[in-house]
């Protein structure tokens, strides 16, 4: 519990993390679907979180948004515990569940004014804050539209619009880009981004370029375990050895010897380089120090031609893979 | 108390924008104008017994189909993702969604006092058996829409949600007839109190008893606590 900090919030109670889960499982009848789950997110910050699919994440999301009750464990948001004091809890959430939750047959301003009337937005703010959702998840067009006419993409920011009524200090969102084209799918990013500044967000998602672009730290969940918890710069530095590729035209055995005699150069393994017969290509496991890839350089090209160098870390994809993997032959 | 006048206001919005209302609302208006007529034109009297009984049975067939999509309808919308987690407490949900209900029963019945015009023009019948009648199709009703919206917190398909209250609603209206049938008394009270059909009977008749004002209450508390309990206990 090394990074946990309390706060005295000015409501006096003592509030950690904004998002705080210690030990939550969830059992249905003698299924496990969440084991023993513990991680904080804490203000200012967003965490993605990640899993194929059936893992566990929207258990875990609907039982954060007190949608479902844990069946062990303590489960807080804003410092309050969701299943004792639920209604401050959820004063202080905002919530987009996997579908969308809209009520077809409303207008997009009449369900917004539900919602905002719910969550206790003063009467004089009321038009004040839902101009603000609808400019931030750009809805002007739709304003006056009934929600069935809607196409997916306003759908699922409607659904945003939502959870961001009553300026929440925590938000849940269990795949907010599902269904986005590209053009949209900035757009919400830089919503979540912008919200994300100040207060919590928690963000299921399986699109790993989504996580390295906006997320601080990210959950890796795998049958209901958690996995890893880091920055994903931290997860690609612990994940694996970085690589080093390169193509050149030297023969391969004087080639191997040459670069193994390199202090740092783990391992070689060499094939042709794509119909070319004379070229080579290289990959060298290496280990982490500073300029590596220059000392390989310069011995290659100081006997023969290098045509391309290059060093390769391991993406978020292929650490996701691997955590899941394992996860999967040890369970 | 924000919350429920928020559910309120948001279940009256959806009913008027969907055909259900309007298709309970016409078909009650039609029945009644038909039991109305065939009793003044026909047979012949000012009296509203009659026309009141088979109203009655009109109304506990159709507002099955007004509380049939209270909760069914949420569960499968994935609305109630939305209500369950947005700051409300069950009671709020609950209460909201049949004071929603409620208004349009009133809607129902104060359509129908058109026929008491002609009524009041051409004869003098009794205002105070007419009132009282009413107040027997309000709880009557009140009654119906408690037990309709619990069945609809029970399941996700609408349909089965408006069969199984049908059933229930039968049940409890015909339920009087048993009371031949018991030889303790005790079962024979209780069966005589919990039947619909002759606790309406009496309002009709101009009767206001507190017995049956009672029980309406009665069995519309327990079909509202239980939704409440339920819907906390689902979590």
């Amino acid at each position: 519990m090394g990074g946990f900090f309390f706060l005295r919030s000015e409501s006096g109670s003592v509030s950690a993390a904004a998002i705080s889960l210690e030990g939550v499982s969830k059992r249905y009848g003698s299924k496990t679907i969440v084991h023993d789950l513990s991680f904080t997110v804490r203000p200012g910050e967003i965490v993605g979180f990640l899993g194929p699919n059936g893992a566990g994440k929207t258990t875990t999301m609907r039982m954060i948004s007190g949608y479902t009750t844990p069946s062990a464990g303590r489960l807080r948001v804003a410092g309050f515990d969701m299943v004792k004091d639920n209604e401050k809890a959820a004063r202080k959430l905002g919530y987009l569940p996997e579908q969308p939750p809209l009520y077809d047959m409303l207008e997009v301003a009449q369900y917004l004014r539900f919602v905002a009337k719910v969550k206790s937005v003063p009467q004089g703010e009321v038009k004040a804050e839902i101009d603000r959702v609808t400019q931030a998840c750009r809805l002007e067009d739709v304003h006056r539209k009934e929600i069935y006419k809607l196409s997916k993409g306003y759908r699922q920011r409607l659904g945003l619009a939502q959870a961001l009524l009553g300026k929440p200090e925590v938000l849940l969102l269990d795949e907010p880009t599902a269904g986005l084209d590209p053009g949209q799918i900035q757009e919400t990013r830089e919503v979540i981004r912008a919200f994300g500044e100040k207060h919590a967000v928690l963000l299921s998602t399986h699109i790993l370029p989504e996580v390295t672009m906006i997320c601080a730290r990210v959950a890796i969940i795998n049958h209901g375990r958690l996995l890893a918890i880091d920055s994903p710069q931290a997860l690609q530095r612990a994940a694996e050895q970085p690589n080093v590729t390169l193509t050149t035209d030297a023969p391969a055995d004087a080639l191997r010897a040459e670069l193994q005699a390199i202090n740092g150069v783990s391992e070689v393994v060499t094939r042709p380089a794509g119909n070319d017969t004379n070229l080579l290509a290289v990959d060298c496991g290496v280990d982490s120090r500073a300029g590596i890839e220059a000392s390989i350089a310069r011995v290659v090209a100081s006997r023969w031609n290098l045509y391309r160098l290059e060093r390769r870390q391991p993406t978020l994809e292929s650490i996701f893979l691997r955590y899941v993997q394992a996860a999967g032959t040890t369970s | 108390m924000n919350g429920m006048l928020a559910v309120y206001q948001k279940e009256l919005l959806s009913y008027f924008r969907s055909p259900i209302a309007y298709f309970v609302v016409a078909v009650f208006l039609i029945g009644a104008g038909y039991f109305f007529l065939y009793n003044v034109l026909i047979i012949g009297s000012a009296v509203m017994d009659e026309t009141f009984q088979s109203m009655a049975i009109l109304l506990i067939t159709l507002l099955p189909l007004v509380s049939m999509r209270l909760f069914s309808g949420e569960y499968s919308a994935r609305t109630m993702e939305l209500l369950a987690t947005l700051p409300l407490k069950p009671w709020q949900v609950v209460l909201g969604k049949y004071l929603g209900a409620v208004t349009i029963l009133l809607l129902m019945l104060l359509a129908t006092t058109v026929n008491l015009i002609p009524l009041y023009l051409y004869s003098e019948p009794q205002t105070l058996n007419i009132a009282s009648g009413y107040l027997g199709f309000l709880l009557l009703g009140m009654a119906c829409l408690a037990v309709g919206q619990f069945c609809s917190a029970l399941t996700e398909n609408q349909i089965v949600a408006a069969l199984i209250t049908m059933a229930v609603l039968l049940a409890f209206w015909f339920v009087g007839h048993l009371q031949q049938f018991q030889t303790a008394s005790g079962g024979r009270e209780f069966v005589r109190y919990v039947a619909f059909q002759p606790q309406f009977a009496d309002f009709i008749r101009g009767l206001v008893r507190s017995e049956a004002v009672s029980m309406f209450a009665i069995v519309s508390a327990i079909a509202l606590t239980l939704n409440a309990s339920y819907l906390q206990w689902r979590r």
